[in-house]
């Protein structure tokens, strides 16, 4: 079970993979805590027009810089306009994203290689992965990992009672930018590999799998990043198998997150039992139930 | 906190105008409250308490006039303030333990990083111990009743160590023995010099607790004294019909 990985390419897409577990499953507990999905979701859209200007401009390394100042200035966009109350979950908004993301795709398709780059963008090339990659995901995994480390506290206070957490003299703006700042580097890191529509899947199915048996914080982030491993693993065991074995092709990527997404499936009844072995009598809390918590 | 402490009076407002964006909410806000001293405040809903409450905290802006928290600007003093919010107003659902929702009430002297010492996880259990929640400290806070979880919320301003406390309708939807176990502490928190700040509808409760009450409805109507705002005539003065006189000669308010 472990011979496809020592091929090189193979490894490096595991070692990619591995990376983006160790940020995405914090990351993922402070997207559920703050209900930030519907960010998650934003950033993949506006990103986009980002990964299309920088690849045109310089090649597949122009992705990285694209990716990056697109997704700053997203974190920032979103941090002025939701604090104003100018930004919600509604059509203008929708509106305002799809058309980010039909310029991305306008500028992808004035080249020759249209479908094969806009695969690429979409869903990434995690076997394609080089060491010079390997090494700027593993520098972004450091900065993540230490902003969440210092913002943690304040931003789990901020989440649970923002009036609270601004009356004992925290800034509430500046730990929203500190999130969303989060986020985009954490789509910024796995763009390259999985692609700008399966990120979200990594923001938002680790915490919402691991809260099914768990409502500690430091558990489900490390839970968070064990499935992601693990759908890792198996996701990409089964592309090449399939590939190898019978001849047909699994998209790396989509096949790790189809692992993951089954992972939630399985832990969903389990999210059920929790919930009913609750004193009975407090099952009138609002559950989050809406599918774009889930689905992003 | 050697100036903080020197100075006579918890809150000073005169003729505040309180809002947001410019535009008033409440209007005509004098208040003197010296410190160890009890102010409750009384009006419909949308009369401006939660405004109030949430200017001493420097969180809603004092448009005109001044307001001073033991002599500073309300955003100084946050040192020494510490909010009790409504337990409605907060998600149920968020993974946090009761003792964890306790220790934010110390975040701010711990700062952002910095591990929690063994003076605020004794703090914690202490302001539990206090609010008869001793017991619950590792429970979910999103399991608790209503009440424990409004009891919760006060173990946190305790935690605080918080010289004025400010309650935004801390009884709203609360258990009698939670509403007990709440003044009690409110009480000997007081008797040790905090000074109290709290909105309710209860004008039975705010004749029992108050050193001074506050009629609000969109302005200051009336301040002093329970016995001296709590008639009939300037209840009905601020809440129009909604005050309604009842036969043993007091005053109770219907909600519209």
């Amino acid at each position: 079970m472990i011979e496809p990985f020592t091929v090189p390419f193979m490894a490096r897409a595991l070692a990619e993979l591995a990376l983006l577990a160790v940020i995405a499953g914090p990351v993922s507990v402070f997207v559920f805590a703050r209900r930030l999905s519907f960010v998650s979701d934003a950033l993949t859209h506006t990103v986009f027009p980002g990964v299309v200007v920088g690849y045109l401009a310089g090649g597949i390394d122009g992705v990285f810089a694209g990716a990056l100042v697109a997704g700053i200035v997203t974190a920032i966009a979103l941090t002025l306009l939701t604090r104003g109350g100018a930004l919600s979950d509604d059509a203008s908004t929708a509106v305002v994203l799809t058309a980010m993301f039909s310029l991305g795709v306008a500028l992808v398709s004035r080249r020759s290689s249209y479908t094969a780059d806009l695969t690429t963008f979409l869903f990434g090339r995690v076997l394609t992965v080089t060491p010079r990659q390997l090494a700027e995901t593993a520098v972004l995994a450091v900065i993540i990992l230490g902003l969440l480390l210092v913002g943690a506290r304040a931003m789990i206070f901020r989440s649970f009672d923002p009036v609270g957490a601004a009356a004992a003299g925290f800034r509430i703006g500046w730990l929203d930018l500190w999130l969303n700042v989060v986020v985009a580097l954490v789509v910024v890191a796995a763009v390259r590999a999985v692609g700008i529509i399966l990120v979200v899947a990594l923001l938002i199915v680790p915490a919402a799998a691991s809260r099914m048996v768990t409502a500690r914080l430091p558990v489900m982030a490390a839970l968070g990043t064990g499935l992601i491993l693990l759908s890792a693993y198996a996701g990409l065991l089964a592309s090449w198998t399939a590939s190898v074995e019978y001849g047909f092709s699994l998209t790396s990527a989509s096949a790790v997150v189809l692992v993951l997404v089954l992972a939630y499936l399985l832990l969903v009844p389990l999210g059920a039992v929790r919930r009913r072995r609750r004193a009975p009598g407090h099952g009138t809390h609002a559950e989050r139930s809406s599918p774009h918590e889930l689905v992003g | 906190m050697g100036d903080l402490a020197a100075a006579g009076a918890a809150l000073r407002y005169t003729g505040a105008s309180i809002g947001y964006h410019g535009t008033p909410v409440l209007t005509h806000v004098d208040l003197n409250l010296a410190a160890g001293r009890r102010l409750v405040l009384i009006g419909p809903n949308g009369a401006g308490k939660s405004t109030l409450i949430k200017s001493v905290l420097g969180l809603v802006p004092v448009l005109d006039g001044t307001a001073t928290v033991f002599g500073q600007p309300p955003a100084q003093a946050r040192a020494v303030t510490g909010y009790v919010p409504q337990t409605d107003s907060l998600d149920a659902d968020f993974p946090v333990t009761t003792a964890q929702v306790v220790m934010m009430g110390r975040y701010r002297r711990i700062g952002w990083w910095r591990p929690t010492r063994a003076v605020d996880r004794r703090a914690v259990t202490q302001a539990l111990d206090r609010v008869g929640l001793a017991d619950r400290a590792g429970t979910q806070f999103g399991t608790l009743s209503g009440g424990q979880r409004q009891r919760a919320l006060v173990a946190r301003a305790v935690a605080a160590e918080a010289r004025l406390l400010l309650l935004d309708e801390p009884f709203n939807g609360v258990d009698a023995v939670s509403q007990d176990a709440i003044l009690t502490v409110l009480r000997e928190l007081s008797a040790t010099g905090t000074s109290l700040v709290l909105s309710t509808h209860d004008l039975a409760l705010a004749r029992e607790l108050a050193d001074q009450v506050c009629l609000l409805n969109g302005r200051q109507w009336a301040v002093g004294p329970p016995g001296e705002v709590l008639t009939a005539e300037t209840l009905r003065r601020a809440y129009g019909r909604h005050a309604v006189d009842v036969s043993d000669g007091r005053t109770v308010l219907v909600e519209p």
